[in-house]
């Protein structure tokens, strides 16, 4: 499933130039991408961007201004929060968690919904009947619900939270998958493939999958926007992220009982937040427009 | 229509069923005891109390006699009784539910006094500022959690302005209007109101940003129609035109989102309730899985679901209703 199987390899370079022209044209793709680097740049470097450490306690920091205000220094660019730790910091630290939650909940939800949604798709039948049953059964969830499902049964937790956001993202990609499958499979190359008497699993992976890629690249962009929003909010209830931990979330919900004393503990997550959700938002758009204009947002 | 009606019926029930069968065997999934965690957190409990709670929470039983017992129970109205507070959970739930409700109300009507017109002139006035100033709310609408619009809004206008209170419930606003009207003080009404507007801003933001894409959309593609054009070289005012003929047509696929949306919701007062301090049910799930208090979670994960599938099996037959094309299918 390498991206050499979707393109032969001479064409390479000119489906690229063309996604490459499309990007370069588009100012909400430029824009999201953007954004997304600023966000991407703050999690791999972190440590180093990080002005202090992230869980340092510095009393004299306690409500430190930000430095536009007055008493304000470049110590705390940002400010210090109720424990006196730089808010700075615990911002650019936030990122990383966001990122790595948001990248193993969307692969972990890719794979199991995928993998389900092309079997369904592909062989159709009692295998789709049954998984298909599953998703709607699942669809009489709303989502954030079948999370607190999840942290009600095994606790709060990192890896509750994971396996949470996963397991309620997976129907996203089955449906999609399972559709797209249930089109190609009827397109000539699959039959002579089959004519050929290529084996069941080697169509599925080599001519079926890599041609879902587009739709599954777009559904997976939108759906890291939704995984970092949910984390926050899951967090912010006191059910994902457990403090000390500078998640985003947790900082929103610490800050909330100091918002007279200092509003930067909510306010600068609050900025990170969404510069990750609107870059990864309009790039999403970006691709669902270059791959396939019709595919309708749901 | 009618056998159409009923086999949706049919289907809403076998789902509603699988509902009950996780609800009821929730319990179970817990790893390990779930009562030894949650006699950990109350050192006064005895092991005979423990042993009643296991039987009180079917964990004695097995997933098919949990799921009849609990089935049977709940047909009667009888979802069990909470474990911290010794009272019957459908009443605690009873008394939440009318907050929540009327929560709702109050953001629906708010999303589509906004949406609706926003669409509308977004789509007419294409690539104006107006247009683009659609565009960024929409992007903005879905990026933005509610939690955080929350937050922010309650740091600018309860802790800046001072203009509404930053959490609380002093009574529903529906039922504070015959007061009001009959007393000839808005001031009654708008004590309760006041309470209601934050919170549902919060909750409307993404409602109106979708719905007034979608309306934006819906619109530019029916004006294109030739009856638009007709109507149009008929001489019909241009009002009547986009009221009548274009938006009726362009609503449409609002009512087929709007059972999901119902679902965004249902996610949203969660969180929402928690931020305000509202006492409504979504506040008391998040409270609940706080203190494992498993009958209180169990009965709201059921009520939630029930009410998510009605809503979506009335907008699936109401949908068949409002569109003709779809109803001789």
């Amino acid at each position: 499933m390498t991206e050499a199987v979707i393109v032969p390899a001479a064409a390479r370079p000119a489906t690229e130039r063309r996604f490459l022209g499309s990007l370069g044209r588009s100012a909400k793709g430029l824009t999201g991408l953007f954004l997304i680097a600023i966000v991407v740049l703050c999690a791999l470097f972190a440590k180093s961007i990080a002005p202090h450490d992230h869980a340092q306690q510095v009393i004299e920091w306690r409500y430190a201004p930000v430095v536009w205000q007055e008493g304000g220094s470049t110590t705390n660019l940002l400010g210090g929060d109720n424990m006196g730790r730089d808010i700075l910091s615990r911002t650019v630290m936030g990122a990383q968690v966001s990122i790595q939650v948001a990248l193993i909940v969307v692969s972990i939800a890719l794979v199991f919904g995928s993998t389900l949604g092309a079997l369904a798709g592909y062989f159709g039948g009692i295998v789709d009947t049954i998984i298909m049953r599953i998703v709607d059964f699942q669809l009489a969830f709303p989502f954030l619900l079948l999370a607190l499902i999840f942290m009600a049964v095994l606790g709060a937790g990192f890896a509750t939270l994971v396996m949470a956001l996963a397991f309620a993202l997976w129907i996203n990609f089955a449906r999609i998958v399972r559709s797209e499958t249930m089109r190609i499979r009827t397109l000539d190359y699959v039959d002579a493939a089959i004519t050929m008497g290529v084996s069941q699993l080697r169509i599925i992976f080599t001519h079926v999958l890599p041609n879902v890629l587009p739709a599954v690249l777009v559904v997976a962009t939108l759906d890291i926007a939704l995984v970092i929003i949910s984390e926050a909010a899951l967090s912010f209830l006191g059910l994902g992220v457990q403090p000390p931990t500078a998640s985003w979330g947790v900082m929103i919900s610490e800050g909330r009982d100091f918002l007279y004393e200092q509003p930067w503990i909510v306010i600068a997550p609050g900025i990170a937040v969404l510069i990750s959700s609107v870059g990864i938002n309009l790039f999403g758009d970006f691709l669902r427009d270059y791959f396939d204009p019709r595919l309708e947002r749901m | 229509m009618l056998r159409l009606v009923v086999s949706r019926l049919l289907y809403a029930a076998v789902i509603l069923l699988g509902v009950i069968l996780v609800v009821a065997s929730l319990v179970k999934l817990v790893p390990g005891d779930p009562v030894d965690v949650i006699a950990a957190g109350n050192p006064g409990m005895s092991v005979q109390d423990m042993d009643t709670l296991r039987e009180k929470m079917g964990l004695t039983r097995s997933v098919p006699e949990q799921f009849v017992a609990y089935l049977g129970n709940a047909v009667q109205g009888d979802l069990g009784t909470s474990i911290r507070q010794g009272v019957p959970v459908t009443s605690l739930i009873a008394d939440r539910l009318p907050a929540t409700g009327e929560l709702a109300f109050w953001t629906l009507l708010l999303a589509f006094v906004i949406a609706i017109p926003l669409g509308i002139v977004t789509a007419l006035r294409r690539d104006s500022w107006l247009d683009y100033a659609g565009t960024f709310i929409a992007v903005l609408g879905v990026s933005m959690p509610g939690f955080l619009l929350a937050v922010l809004m309650i740091l600018w206008f309860s802790i800046e302005l001072r203009w509404l209170p930053a959490s609380g419930y002093r009574g529903s606003a529906l039922a504070s209007i015959g007061r009001a009207v009959a007393e000839r003080d808005i001031g009654i009404f708008w004590n309760a109101f006041r309470y209601f507007i934050l919170p549902s801003i919060s909750l409307a933001f993404v409602l109106v940003a979708v719905n007034a894409r979608l309306i934006h959309s819906a619109m530019l593609e029916v004006l294109q129609q030739d009856y638009i054009t007709f109507a149009t070289a008929k001489g019909a005012p241009r009002l009547t035109i986009i009221l009548r003929h274009a938006l009726r047509n362009a609503l449409l696929p609002i009512v087929t989102l709007a059972g999901l949306q119902m679902g965004a919701l249902l996610s949203g007062t969660v969180v929402i309730e928690t931020v305000f301090a509202w006492p409504g049910i979504g506040r008391l799930a998040v409270d609940s899985i706080h203190v494992r208090d498993y009958p209180i979670i169990q009965a709201v994960v059921l009520v939630s679901a029930a009410l998510f599938i009605s809503l979506n099996l009335i907008v699936d037959i109401l949908y068949r209703f409002i569109d003709p094309r779809v109803r001789n299918d």
